[in-house]
């Protein structure tokens, strides 16, 4: 036995196995900031990826726009088509704004859940093991980013900010296989039915909207936005169209597979939102609570 | 001036991963097969291999821990799994010859090694969901094709950087 203590090696590996424990409980654990040191080294790391960053994908643009000009006169075509469309969309959507803004203006509602700020940011860097789906932004606590905004790119939600350093901050994707990694979504239609956004199909790229009341009707292809209700978010960002619904294994839930309108895969520049109205940290709390009663 | 340039050397091949991410997500990304660029684990074979074990290891601890500080943002595990790898590479290669060959398989082993352990610690935290078979086929073995056409490539240059740096640790 004595032996086996005077093992130099054994013992180090030992302490090194505990410290490796201890960190990562550490770090698993909800934590409003992250430490110092990892401050540190994001934003230096993240300063040198901006450095890298510009050139590198502007030469991949280049190449890339190359490949697009083929495909330019197909699209051409289907824009023209889509343009007539675009006209009459527009003019209902001013008359429906003017409607809604008058409306409001007598009902004495000051507040709007739909309304944001955003933050203009571009990608610097994506995890490469690919277990967290999880991309660098260049902007941090210091341009206004907070943890949990909302992420959205010209084409809708991909993910949450996931911790805010000084000058870079870490966004969790949609895609990202994390338990945490909950977004209160809706889906839109005659009537509006609730969910909660919660996990992603790897295999057929979907992303799963759980807890819909089991005597629900959805239509297939209806939309799916978020609702606002979370908390942090704005109301009605896009997420996706339902693809398909299934019941859940008790027959209590229905789960609806959602296509994401965003690209996941192809981020360049990105918007962090912060919705102008506050929220009420109680009511976020009673409904995280809500939540967590709900899961088994 | 040489002093700066295995550091240097070690800052691009770690933020070489990200970047290759970025850039191939489109094409790569959107096909079943995940790709990982395992770069980093790469160099350190080779650093382990014509430079020397203590360098390896060193190297191995700041860039796990960067990676987790910067990439992962869970602390510990990189920071761990680099170190002791590097440390049974070094006690592998003292049974083996080195020669290019060898070390190409080395890497690719010790890259697949690391694949591995890094699979079973995201089971074990719940950030996996995959069967042994399925994680095979979807991550391990496109990862491998991927990292030994890197290895092919990046040899050559590797062995030239880690050898002249050898000789001016030595001279020192």
């Amino acid at each position: 036995m004595p032996q086996f203590f005077l093992n130099k090696r054994l013992i180090l590996l030992l302490v090194s196995i505990i410290i490796l424990v201890a960190l990562i409980g550490f770090s698993l654990r909800e934590r409003e900031k992250v430490s110092w040191p990892e401050q540190f080294l994001s934003d230096t790391i993240g300063f040198v990826q901006n450095v890298f960053h510009k050139p590198v994908t502007s030469v991949a643009g280049f190449f890339e726009n190359l490949i697009d000009l083929q495909h330019t006169y197909d699209e051409n075509r289907k824009l023209k088509e889509r343009l007539d469309e675009y006209v009459t969309l527009k003019t209902q959507v001013q008359g429906l704004e003017n409607e809604n803004k008058e409306l409001r203006e007598i009902l004495g509602k000051k507040d709007d859940l739909r309304e944001y700020s955003p933050i203009q940011a571009t990608v610097i860097g994506r995890n490469p093991d690919r277990w967290h789906e999880i991309i660098t932004i260049n902007r941090g606590t210091n341009q206004g980013v907070k943890k949990n905004m909302g992420v959205i790119t010209s084409r809708g939600l991909i993910g949450k900010v996931k911790n805010a350093k000084p000058f870079t901050s870490t966004v969790q994707l949609l895609s990202s296989k994390d338990p945490k990694n909950r977004i209160s979504a809706v889906i839109q239609g005659q009537k509006e039915i609730y969910g909660v956004i919660e996990g992603y199909d790897q295999k057929r790229k979907l992303l799963l909207l759980k807890r819909i009341p089991y005597n629900e009707k959805i239509k297939i292809g209806s939309e799916v936005a978020t609702s606002g209700i979370g908390g942090v978010f704005p109301e009605s960002l896009a997420i996706g169209t339902v693809e398909e619904v299934i019941t859940d294994q008790y027959g209590l839930n229905q789960t609806a597979y959602v296509k994401p309108v965003a690209d996941f895969y192809d981020i360049d520049n990105v918007m962090v939102v912060e919705r102008l109205t506050p929220s009420v940290d109680e009511m976020d709390e009673s409904f995280s609570n809500q939540e967590g009663d709900e899961t088994p | 001036m040489s002093k700066f340039i295995l550091p240097l050397v070690a800052l691009l091949f770690f933020i070489s991963e990200s970047l290759f991410v970025t850039l191939f997500s489109g094409e790569l990304y959107n096909s079943e097969q995940i790709f990982v660029p395992r770069f980093i684990m790469v160099f350190l074979v080779f650093l382990t291999i014509y430079g020397s074990r203590k360098m390896g290891v060193i190297y191995g601890f700041i860039l796990g821990l960067l990676f987790d500080a910067v990439y992962t943002e869970i602390l510990g595990i990189y920071m761990f799994l680099f170190p002791i790898l590097c440390y049974l590479i070094s006690k592998a290669m003292k049974v083996l010859q080195t020669n290019l060959f060898i070390v190409l398989i080395v890497s690719v082993l010790f890259i697949a090694l690391l694949e591995v352990a890094i699979f079973e610690v995201n089971v074990i935290l719940h950030f996996a969901e995959m069967s042994f078979s399925e994680f095979v086929e979807v991550r391990l073995l496109p990862t491998l094709i991927l990292n030994l056409a890197f290895t092919i490539l990046a040899a050559f240059p590797l062995k030239l950087q880690m050898e002249k740096f050898e000789l001016e640790t030595r001279e020192d």
